[in-house]
Parts: C-alpha cells; structure tokens; sequence
C-alpha cells in the first residue's frame, strides 16, 4: 500500500515506515532509550530525505515522549526546577541548531555533518556500551559480581567544580543544591544536537544527569523525558517555520508503528539481564556506525546529488 | 553615416528572413488530431504515480512519429558534486543547473538518429543531445574544473532516470501505429512528477520533414489532505508548526493512558 507525504514530496510503501517506526519502538521498549538515534538514520537508508527525516522525527518524539512523561508526573518522577532550567538551555540550543541546519543546506553539506556527527557518538556511546557490558557479563561469571554492582557513584570531580560555581540553586525533588550554570550548558548542547539528529538527546542527557549532575536515576529519567517534550516541541516548531521541513503525516505513522513496538519490546524486556540488553543495544549501535562511517569513507556511488531546493523538503 | 545605417538595417533584415526560413514552426504544420485518456493527476494519500494514454491520427499515413514529454515550468536544480577531502567523501562544489526540463521523455517508434537530422533534433529539442546543449551551469561554490560539464551531465541524467522522470524509448511496440495512421502509447507519470502543468507534444516526420504537430496539456494537482498539508506548511508555518507539535502531544497523552505507562524510556 503506497502513501504519498506531502512534504517528503514521495510516495513510499506505508507499512515500510510502520514498520521502521515498530522496530524502532520495540528497540526503545527493549532497551529503554528513547530511539530517536536511530529512527533518523533508518529514514534516510529508506530513502526520506535527510531533513525532512530528522525534522518528522523530532515531531514524533514529542508524542512518544509525552506518554512516557505523563506516566512518570503522575509517579512524582519529574523534577520541574532541574527540568525548566534544562529546558532553558534547551530551547537556546534547539534555535542555533535550526539555524545551524539552514546554513549547513544551503551549502550543500548537511548530510555530511550529520553522518560525522552520528559516527563519532554513536561509535562513542556504542563502544562505552559494549566493553561496560562485557565487562559485567565476564564479571557475573566470577563470584565478585555482587559486590562490584553495590559500589556507589562516587561523587565526581566535575560535580564538585560545579558546586563552586555561581547561580546555586536548591532543587528539592533530587535533593540537590548546586549550580545552575551546569545543567543550562548541558541542555543548549544536547538542543543543538536534537535539531541536527533529530534526536531527543536522552542517551546522553541520562547519564550527565546521573554521573555529572549527580540525580537519583529515576529522578533523572522523569525530568529528562519532561524536557524533552518541551525541546523537541521547539525544535519541530523551529524547523516548521524556518525550513517547512516537517511531515506531520510521516510522523504519525512513525508514531503509530513505535508504540505499539515499544509495548512488545517492554515485554521482551523483562525476559533478558540488564547486561544482556547493553550488549545486544552496544551491537546495533556499532553495526550502524560501521554503516555510516563507510558510507563516507567508500566510494559513492553517486558523485552528483541533488541539493535540497530553497524552502521545500524536496 | 546614412548609408551605413541602410547598409545595417539591410543586414538585420536578411538575418531575420534568414531565421525564419531556417526556423521550424511546429503550430503551422497541418494538426496531429489527439486524445488523452485523462487531462487532470490529481496527487491524493495513496497516489504512487499515474499512466495517462494517448491516442492520436497521424495526418501523413506512414510518417515517423516522435512525442515528447515536458514540463511546462522550467526548473532550476542545484547539485552538490562530491569529492574526495583526506579520507572522506563530502560536498566539494555545487552548481546551478537552469534550462534542463524537470521531466524529459520521448517515445519514438524507431531511433531518432534515423528519423530527424541533428540540426532538426537540436531545434526541436529532442534527444539527450539537445537537452545537454540546452542545459546551463553556473558554479555557486568551489572550483570549476574543465571536466564538470560531463560529469554535472552524467549526473543529473542518473537523477532523472532513477526517479523516471527522464526517458527515451525508441521502439515500434511502445508507440503503435496500426496501419500508419492510427497512433496509442501511454506516459507514466511518476511520484516524482510534482504540481504543475505538463505538456505532450506529437511531431510527425517524413523523410527528416516537420509534416504534422499535435499538443496536450496535462494538468498534476495536489487534493484534499495532501494539498492542505502543502499549502499550510509553506503559507503558515507558525500554524503548521503548533498544530504538529499539539497532534503530537495529543497522540503521546493518548497513548499514556490507553497503555498505562507509556510507550517509550
């Protein structure tokens, strides 16, 4: 059944893309991540235009983000304090990408910067993950297992350099007093780099927000969700009006297709070991990046391409 | 000084009788009577593309047919040209391409090297040729090099073919003549194929000769959801832009309470 997007300006078979958004989904169920990383490049390998793919994208994290966020508000998860001050970042960062993303077009090297920039976080994200989670599969095998999991976070020295900095702020939902210039920087990066992914920056902001800012997890997984909501709403409100490169119905079907994949992967989920997801998740992220890094390593096959037309996705 | 003038006046008037004797005028040629199997594509949710037949007389029994496909709008298409920076393959420099036609196909019922003269073809525009003399190139970023030409050419020709937006078919079982007179063959338009006008231009040749001209407008028009969707995002983005992230927020809230807990994270 073929299904012609408006904005895309193509016509594509219509369960190709349920079927991407469904894989996708059941990734991000599985593995518990958001799964943007990865819809954007899967759309581009179906042939969506680069950035109408990463823009129809960040429309459809908005929805699948808000079902998570709403779940966690209503478990007293979020942080709105850490989250708005995020947040702020957010937005100033998800209004320079756009920018970004308009003078990166028009010089005809768009694609080449995001294949870069997936390459090198991908390879760095799916590399970290792999030797953390082999190293926890070899470990559980030997008898010290238990013992090296209790080992607390020790507090870093990041985040003792950004308790002397100014702007301290109280936030009483992670039981923390430091300062806010830390949490407003990490938000403009990761806003930058949703508007030129397409991604909601949860793999990265996670994890700062654990071992950098020193959050409760869950705590830190409400309060990102929250804000990613909040940013990836600006930034599909940002490339709608600067590059019209948004195809809400695209989109949709993306959406469509990942929750109802998310529920089967939950499933799936609860039936492997943590550290079994990381390497499986650590596979597939590597497997991708050896994709991308050969696409700007080889040959192509095509030495002229079309450059996208001013204003138009297509 | 007077005479001159005379003398210049003379030349110009040669010149332009010249012209016009050389120059082909395909609308005074007696009319290739046709008929097209529809006149109007309309592009809604499920459209992959339409095949429009075309039915004509041949006004010469026994003369060679050649029709053409074009797009009425001219088009002016940037291409990005790759190279080789250290290791990795990025955009070195592009060009504005203007003059090329969006879409370019041409049924012919034998090779058009064996029904028109190269002067004929180039005038008419018809054939790759014509097309490739027609194009114009014009650097926009990075270096020119003697050797673009061929390969900004080569390029765009394998876009265009890829999408199906350019072909040439020279072969008597894709444009059938019964008895030399009666003419069918189709056109597929492809998804590629945006709005706009399109015309069908059916030239018959005898022995090298213009002898007979016929032309249909097609018209590929955006409907409903489709052309809603197009206009809103390019004439109100603000709107545009509010109401996906607000369908978003809707379909992700709905979700969250229909499974509970939510899809992703």
């Amino acid at each position: 059944m073929e299904i012609y997007l408006p904005i895309a300006g193509m016509s594509i078979n219509f369960f190709l893309i349920l079927g991407v958004g469904g894989l996708v989904g059941f990734l991000s169920g599985l593995f518990g991540v958001g799964g943007g990383f990865l819809l954007t490049p899967l759309m581009m390998m179906i042939g969506i235009p680069p950035a109408v793919a990463a823009a129809s994208d960040s429309n459809q994290i908005v929805a699948a983000a808000s079902s998570g966020a709403f779940a966690h508000w209503r478990l007293g998860n979020v942080d709105f304090k850490m989250g708005l001050v995020i947040l702020a970042g957010g937005i100033f960062g998800g209004t320079i990408g756009v920018q970004l993303v308009k003078v990166l077009r028009a010089m005809g090297n768009f694609e080449f910067v995001m294949t870069v920039v997936y390459v090198l976080m991908l390879g760095l994200v799916g590399g970290a993950m792999f030797v953390e989670s082999l190293r926890t599969i070899r470990r559980s095998k030997s008898a010290t297992a238990e013992a090296a999991i209790a080992a607390p976070v020790s507090e870093s020295g990041l985040t003792r350099l950004f308790n002397k900095l100014p702007l301290k702020m109280d936030f009483h939902r992670s039981g923390l007093n430091t300062s806010a210039i830390f949490p407003f920087t990490i938000g403009t990066t990761v806003g930058i780099m949703a508007a030129i992914l397409g991604v909601g920056g949860g793999f990265i902001m996670v994890p700062a927000m654990i071992y950098i800012i020193g959050m409760p997890t869950i705590a830190a997984i409400g309060t990102d969700l929250f804000q990613i909501v909040l940013t990836s709403a600006n930034v599909t409100l940002q490339q709608a009006i600067v590059n019209h490169t948004v195809d809400l119905l695209l989109a949709l079907i993306l959406l469509s297709g990942s929750t109802i994949g998310a529920q089967f992967g939950a499933v799936a989920g609860k039936r492997l070991k943590g550290e079994q997801i990381r390497i499986l998740l650590a596979i597939i992220v590597l497997a991708l990046t050896v994709k991308l890094f050969l696409d700007l390593v080889l040959t192509p096959s095509d030495l002229v391409s079309l450059a996208p037309a001013k204003g138009g996705g297509h | 000084m007077k005479r001159l003038a005379i003398l210049s006046l003379a030349c110009c008037l040669v010149c332009f009788w010249g012209a016009s004797a050389l120059a082909i005028t395909p609308e005074t040629q007696p009319k290739v009577i046709t008929s097209a199997s529809k006149n109007v594509v309309e592009i809604g949710l499920s459209y992959s593309g339409d095949k429009i037949f075309f039915f004509g007389v041949n006004p010469v029994p026994g003369a060679d047919l050649v029709i053409k496909l074009t797009a009425e709008k001219e088009e002016a298409v940037k291409l990005s040209v790759k190279g080789k920076v250290g290791p990795l393959w990025m955009t070195v420099k592009q060009y504005e391409v203007t003059g090329s036609p969006f879409i370019y196909k041409i049924h012919a019922n034998k090779p058009l090297d064996q029904i028109i003269f190269k002067e004929t073809a180039q005038e008419l525009e018809l054939g790759y040729d014509a097309v490739r003399g027609k194009m114009k190139m014009h650097l926009v970023r990075g270096e020119a090099a003697p050797e673009d030409e061929a390969i900004v050419w080569k390029g765009l020709l394998k876009i265009k073919a890829r999408a199906n937006l350019y072909n040439i078919v020279e072969d008597p079982a894709r444009l059938e003549i019964s008895e030399g007179k009666l003419f069918k063959h189709y056109f597929r338009f492809p998804p590629a194929a945006t709005e706009g006008r399109y015309q069908v231009e059916s030239f018959c040749f005898l022995k090298g000769e213009l002898v007979g001209y016929g032309k249909d407008m097609i018209e590929i028009k955006k409907v409903g959801l489709e052309h809603w969707f197009t206009q809103t995002s390019q004439k109100q983005p603000v709107f545009y832009g509010i109401m996906a992230v607000l369908v978003a927020l809707g379909a992700g809230l709905l979700v969250g309470v229909l499974f509970g807990k939510g899809g992703h994270h």
